[in-house]
């Protein structure tokens, strides 16, 4: 009797394996499962075997009747659908994606963990007047920090700007305090291009302004935004330095990431990289914003956006970034 | 600027107990920036003074000599070929076995002779570039004494970014870095010896008309001089430093500006007369001492003699009035000149010199008198009998009073959490050179000059002063308290990067970024000719571009000597009716069969960036745009009716500029007009219960007629039933075109009757054919 259910199963399998066409699937089901099946004639003839038999035989031959009608079924799927699967699923694509520039990338980066901080991103203009940039910042006419920003004058009296800092300004005239605010922008300095100079590159400002501002906020602030940037803790420290609308007014170092503070090529072997300059808003600007400097204290930051992608992405040649070099630029992600 | 250690150790007490290697560290973390750090005469061994006691002529060589030097102790056979060489001269040998420059000197045979050591210059010590002989030293030297114990050759040199020392006048000379030095280590600031004048001789005939330009003018003549050799001590100083030694009165004037920061100026006496400090006239010309003529004009202020042009005040002397080898009485002028009519007259020349950059930071006028003194003092030590012909005339119209500043001891921790203490404001500001007066809530404080002129004028400097000396580094980092008022909010820079990010993760385009100016090589041989804002002084690429696409072109030519698709963006600045405006830019470029494919593309780009950010549809019309694009190609975007920005074909001459058989499509927004848009928020809209019905009509038109036309025709068929038109397809049949368009017709309330339905098809037929079109069915 086993071996009988046995043959049975292992033709019908046989038979399903090879069929092609559904009609011919539809006469294999009747043959082995249908009304007039052997499986029937074996299923009825249960009733005659003794108690004992039917307890046995009766389960194994269910069992093995609906293991056959699933395979049809299975089969009969396959048959009805349509679907080509002879290709090659190891064939390759050519992926095509679009790209950001990497300054927006960073840009991006550093607004988040500001914004997260409360500040908001403000956007300021390239064409701007001389009190923006110079004058309200603590920088009168003939004052030497001019020179050391060779500044592109314009035929109508205006200037391209040579810091973002003038959004400084914009922002206290625009809004009351308090004041949390960040903007990344292009700036321009008339200097020759080579590997590491440009004529118009991308910084970002940040101007806190409040009741209880100290210097220690700026250190954390600038911290936590260079860790996001870097994607791993940096140390920072102050150095003095000095900036016409700051005071007191600081260079801000990054522990070199090349060598771990050690001390490389990279960081000229001192173990830090001058990255930020920032400081304590300078009461004067203060005043030119119309805030009264003896309740409100802030601090401000200036951080090269284009040198911060360079170090990021290991860029050496400042000059690729504003070349429109596809081949340079589609290396850069969406993200 | 290059600092001597040697010459800070003498302006501080027990300066020995220094670490002068390891303070520059601290220096950088306290006062500026130190860009390095070099020890010099390390590198010398077993040099002695030695004399030469016979010197014969090598009998094959005209150069070289045989000599026989003495160290006092032995003599040695040397082989010389220095042209100065002669009996009794008392010069540098090293030894054998000793070492100059990191070379070791061995014995050998030179030209057949032996030679058992070297008689050196200069330069071969490592101190300037003298190599016109060998040394020759002062004949009272005693032989066989190492140089390096005779001389201040050992020494560590430590230069210091000029930058980061902008704002800090008083650091433009050593002893103002020594105070810093003396400050930082806790050590006291020794005073300089000076020679007072008795001025009981007659003033000088000195005048300032320009009392605003020069703040103070001290003069005097000195007499009986002989313009001696510069004590070797300053002559290897000057050369540290980056200075060449000329002539002991030259070497002077350097040496105090090196010292405390103070220009000086020595002039021949004999052909002073009457000093008057004055503005040039326009167009006039001057040699000054460097021989060069210099046209002048009526900014530049003037020192004239005589009523003849003595020298550029605060920049360079003339020719007429130089130090010469006969010079015996001098003329010293010790000046203060406004700091930015010397720069403004500096650049304006093109002459920067070591004291226009000094007078540049704003000098303290207080320092003139002193600084005078201080060199007469110095002079009378190598000219013993020189006699004082004047008195220090000194015109100083408006004295430079000390400036007194209050600050409020609660005012510090305004800036820092940092505990200051009464005794640490003291000894901090007073070993600055402050005074400082402790009451119970507040200091009185006086800022002596020399920090007064510019750097230090209110509290918020002094808190400076005191935490940079505490130290910057002991801060700790502390985040900042939350104000949860969202007033200060702006989108811009959001929207800019949401629309970017669109751009190049659906459309897969590229973001460039290019110049805010055009390229003037584009312009011209596209033959554009355009007028804007220029850059002032730039004879090249001046023009400020008024149309971004325009001005990416030259990167999509560059991209096309690479590939043969070149889909980028940018968001950027032009400027229009002088103002800033912010515009997107894309350009679709790619072979010419693809002009059909990269405009439909162009259209669902701004359809998408409508429909993706503001919810909104837009519509398009025929648009007058720049010649270098194709007219009856350009639509205008609008919005609500506004005007938002073009979809744009350049036209076939530039195309032919980026590359052969190109096209180029552009879509140029105005980015704050996109982003004043009103987003149009979204209502819930109900969905039909009940079936709906697609129904198809193919339109037959002439070839004459374009889509818009259609749209039109259609745009007017209005009814009930519509809920929704398609365009499916064009073709091109014969002479005609064959538009397919869907309607899905229903209704909210029931499922449509078949009269209603052939109702509205024949509504719409009728239409159709009123409007003298046919429908194929």
């Amino acid at each position: 009797m086993e071996e009988k259910i046995a043959n049975l199963v292992g033709m019908a399998k046989d038979e399903i394996s090879k069929v092609t066409k559904e009609a011919d699937l539809l006469n294999i089901k009747a043959k082995y499962v249908g009304k007039k099946s052997e499986f029937n004639t074996l299923l009825s003839s249960l009733k005659d075997m003794s108690s004992e038999d039917k307890k046995i035989y009766g389960p194994l031959l269910n069992a093995k009747k609906k293991e056959l009608e699933q395979l049809f079924n299975d089969k009969f799927t396959s048959l009805s659908s349509s679907v080509d699967l002879s290709f090659d699923e190891t064939l390759p694509v050519n992926l095509e994606t679009g790209s950001l520039h990497p300054v927006t990338i960073v840009a991006k980066e550093i607004t988040d963990v500001l914004k997260r901080m409360g500040f908001t991103v403000l956007k300021g203009y390239e064409m701007e007047d001389e009190y923006h940039n110079f004058e309200a910042l603590n920088i009168p006419k003939d004052h030497p920090a001019r020179d050391m920003q060779d500044t592109y004058y314009l035929d109508n009296g205006l200037l391209l700007r040579t810091q973002t800092s003038g959004d400084q300004v914009h922002a206290m005239e625009k809004y009351e305090v308090p004041l949390r605010i960040c903007s990344p922008g292009r700036v321009f300095r008339n200097e020759d291009l080579d590997a590491s100079h440009e004529n118009t590159f991308f910084q970002i400002e940040g101007m806190v302004v409040d009741k209880n501002i100290k210097v220690e906020n700026l250190i954390y602030v600038m911290r936590e935004v260079l860790k996001e940037v870097f994607h791993q803790d940096v140390k920072v420290r102050l150095r003095p330095g000095f900036f016409p609308f700051t005071e007191p007014s600081f260079e801000m170092d990054m522990s070199c990431l090349i060598c771990g503070g050690k001390g490389c090529s990279t960081c000229h072997g001192t173990g830090w990289i001058e990255l930020i300059g920032c400081g304590m808003v300078h009461p004067n600007v203060l005043k030119n914003g119309g805030i009264n400097s003896d309740v409100y204290t802030g601090f401000a930051f200036g951080v090269g956006l284009t040198r911060l992608a360079m170090m990021k992405y290991k860029i050496s040649d400042i000059r690729y970034l504003n070349s429109g070099d596809l081949r340079f630029l589609e290396e850069f992600e969406i993200e | 600027m290059l600092i001597s250690c040697n010459r800070l150790k003498k302006y501080i007490k027990n300066s020995e107990d220094i670490d002068f290697v390891k303070v520059w560290d601290i220096f950088t973390m306290r006062t500026a920036e130190v860009e390095g750090v070099t020890i010099k005469g390390e590198d010398l061994k077993d040099v002695v003074t030695a004399k030469i006691i016979s010197c014969e002529r090598h009998p094959d060589s005209k150069k070289l000599s045989l000599l026989k030097v003495s160290d006092g102790k032995e003599e040695y056979d040397i082989v010389c070929g220095a042209p100065n060489v002669k009996v009794g001269l008392i010069g540098a040998l090293v030894k054998v076995g000793g070492m100059i420059s990191g070379i070791k000197i061995t014995s050998r045979k030179l030209a057949g002779y032996p030679s058992n050591g070297m008689m050196c210059a200069w330069d071969e010590l490592g101190i300037g570039e003298d190599h016109s002989g060998i040394l020759e030293l002062p004949s009272d030297i005693p032989l066989g004494v190492d140089l390096t114990e005779l001389y201040p050759i050992k020494d560590i040199i430590v230069e210091i970014d000029n930058k980061s020392l902008t704002n800090r006048p008083d650091l433009w000379g050593h002893y103002g870095i020594a105070r810093e030095i003396a400050s930082i280590t806790n050590h006291e600031l020794l005073e300089l010896p000076v020679l007072e004048v008795p001025n009981n001789l007659s003033d000088l005939d000195i005048k300032i008309l320009e009392p605003e330009l020069c703040r103070r003018y001290c003069g005097i003549k000195v007499r009986n001089l002989k313009n001696n050799q510069t004590p070797i001590e300053m002559q290897i100083f000057l050369s540290y430093v980056g200075m060449r030694s000329i002539s002991l009165f030259v070497d002077l004037t350097n040496y105090l500006m090196l010292e405390l920061g103070q220009p000086m100026h020595a002039f021949d006496e004999r052909v002073v007369k009457n000093i008057v400090v004055k503005k040039a006239n326009d167009k006039d010309v001057y040699t000054t001492l460097d021989n060069v003529e210099r046209k002048l004009n009526k900014d530049n202020l003037m020192i004239t003699n005589g009523d003849k042009y003595f020298g550029i005040a605060g920049v360079m002397g003339g020719l007429d009035s130089e130090i010469l080898d006969d010079t015996d009485s001098i003329f010293i002028e010790s000046a203060n000149f406004q700091a930015g009519s010397i720069r403004k007259t500096a650049v304006s020349l093109g002459l920067r010199t070591d004291a226009s950059a000094h007078y540049e930071k704003s000098l303290d006028p207080n320092m003139c008198d002193f600084a005078l003194k201080r060199l007469l003092y110095l002079l009378q030590k190598e000219n013993p009998d020189m006699q004082i012909a004047s008195n220090l005339t000194d015109i100083y119209p408006n004295v430079l009073e000390e400036k007194k500043i209050c600050l409020e001891k609660n005012d510090i921790n305004r800036y820092t959490t940092l505990e200051i203490s009464d005794d640490d404001v003291v000894r901090i500001l007073t070993s600055l050179g402050f005074k400082v007066k402790v009451n119970k809530d507040n200091y009185d404080i006086v800022v002596p000059t020399f920090r007064a002129t510019k750097d230090i004028s209110m509290s918020a400097d002094i808190i400076e002063e005191l935490i940079r000396m505490i130290g910057y580094d002991n801060i700790k980092e502390l985040p900042m308290n939350i104000n949860a008022s969202s007033k200060v909010w702006e989108s811009i820079w959001d929207s800019e990067y949401k629309v970017k990010r669109l751009l190049a993760s659906v459309f897969k385009l590229h973001e460039v970024h290019s110049y805010i100016w055009y390229e003037d090589e584009m312009l011209n041989k596209l033959g554009i000719i355009k007028d804007g804002v220029r850059l002032l002084s730039q004879s090249k690429n001046n023009l400020l571009r008024d149309d971004l696409s325009l001005s990416l072109l030259p990167i999509v030519k560059n991209n096309f000597k690479n590939r043969n698709e070149v889909n980028i963006f940018e968001i950027g600045t032009v400027i229009k009716n002088n103002e800033n405006h912010s515009h997107l830019s894309i350009l679709l470029a790619g072979d010419e069969e693809k002009v059909k494919d990269k405009y439909m593309m162009a259209k669902e780009i701004v359809m998408y960036l409508f429909k993706a950010i503001k919810h909104q549809n837009i519509s398009f019309k025929n648009a007058q745009v720049e010649a270098y694009y194709k007219e009856d190609k350009s639509l205008e975007i609008i919005c609500n009716g506004k005007s938002i920005g073009y979809i744009l074909l350049f036209n076939s001459r530039i195309n032919s500029y980026v590359g052969k058989k190109k096209i180029i499509v552009a879509i140029d927004l105005d980015f704050n007009n996109f982003m004043a848009i009103n987003k149009d928020e979204k209502i819930f809209k109900e969905i039909s219960k009940y079936p709906v019905v697609n129904l198809d009509y193919t339109i037959l038109a002439n070839k004459d007629l374009k889509y818009q036309d259609i749209l039109n025709i259609l745009d007017e068929f209005k009814n009930k039933l519509i809920m929704k038109r398609e365009f499916i397809d064009v073709y091109n049949d014969h002479d005609k075109l064959k538009y397919t368009i869907r309607y899905e017709v229903g209704s909210l309330e029931k499922t449509l009757e078949s009269e209603e339905l052939e109702k509205f098809k024949n509504k719409f037929i009728k239409h159709i054919s009123e409007k003298g079109l046919e429908i194929i069915i």
